[in-house]
């Protein structure tokens, strides 16, 4: 499969909500409090207010569920959500990023999917996401 | 981005349900009748029942797709599947796919992100992944290559 770079996201998270054992498994939320992304076609911040829902599932794998807000450098707000799976055991963090906007010049957005190559640093996650092609 | 296949998927598909124009877009469910699956790892068939894409075309003249289906491995298990899609092209390659005719999959962005979920210990693996999608929209059912993302 073809792809190509489309931005690398920074999420800045604050303590984690412990919903702790519920029967869909182990339940965190990360709220995000901020963040920044960056590509050739769009660069921004995230804005506070969203959130990874992280599901701890019995084989040992995370499911992740997030939703924020992108806000461009020349004023879009963007709507991304992603699924994906967290296998620290195996070094795999993927993750399907989706895109929303209605500002015209990043309709491009609404059209497309990508994945998400995650990495877990020191100052937060950072997600490299490819459009595919 | 590496990927490598993880099998190729066809279906079969019944007669569509036209729901129609809903607040979203345009709604139809399209059932699928069976079909089959093969790659490196895994072989088997679609099961019928329970498989279908519910199909969403919107306001941009895009295309979300959202198909799940049942999977049976040559050796018994059932592999749960869902994924999410997005199909668009210029309007005439469209068009020529919806009269069903065969047309060139590389002149429409048809891809899709499937997941998986299975109880069985041999197919374990395909809890813990990834996979994405190219489709080719046959006459007589979509062809999905699908690859694992690694």
């Amino acid at each position: 499969m073809n792809s190509r770079p489309l931005m690398l996201l920074r999420l800045d998270t604050s303590t984690a909500q412990e919903i702790g054992s519920t029967p869909r498994g182990a339940r965190s939320i990360f709220p995000v409090a901020g963040g920044s992304f960056e590509g050739e076609r769009l660069r921004g911040k995230v804005l506070a207010g969203g959130g990874d829902w992280v599901t701890a599932k019995g084989d040992g794998t995370l499911e992740l569920d997030l939703r924020v807000t992108l806000e461009t450098d020349d004023g879009a707000l963007i709507h991304m959500t992603f699924t994906g799976v967290r296998d620290d055991a195996n070094h795999y963090f993927r993750t399907l990023p989706r895109f929303e906007t209605a500002a015209p010049q990043y309709a491009f957005l609404n059209r497309l999917l990508a994945v998400g190559i995650g990495n877990i640093r020191p100052e937060g996650p950072v997600h490299a996401i490819e459009e595919i092609l | 981005m590496n990927t490598r296949l993880l099998m190729t998927l066809r279906v079969t598909v019944a007669a569509p349900q036209n729901i129609g124009a809903v607040p979203h877009g345009t709604r139809r469910t399209v059932p699928l009748s069976g079909g089959s699956f093969e790659g490196p790892r895994l072989r088997g068939t679609v099961l019928p029942g329970g498989s279908a894409d519910w199909l969403l075309l919107r306001a941009d003249g895009v295309l979300e797709l959202d198909l799940r289906a049942t999977l049976r491995t040559d050796d018994g298990a059932l592999v749960s599947m869902r994924s999410f899609g997005l199909r668009h092209g210029p309007p005439e390659v469209i068009a020529a796919v919806a009269r069903g005719e065969a047309v060139d999959p590389a002149t429409y962005y048809f891809r899709t992100t499937p997941r998986f979920e299975t109880a069985h210990p041999a197919y374990a693996f395909l809890n813990r992944l990834v996979a994405v999608a190219s489709g080719d929209r046959r006459p007589e059912g979509p062809i999905y290559t699908i690859h694992e993302v690694l």
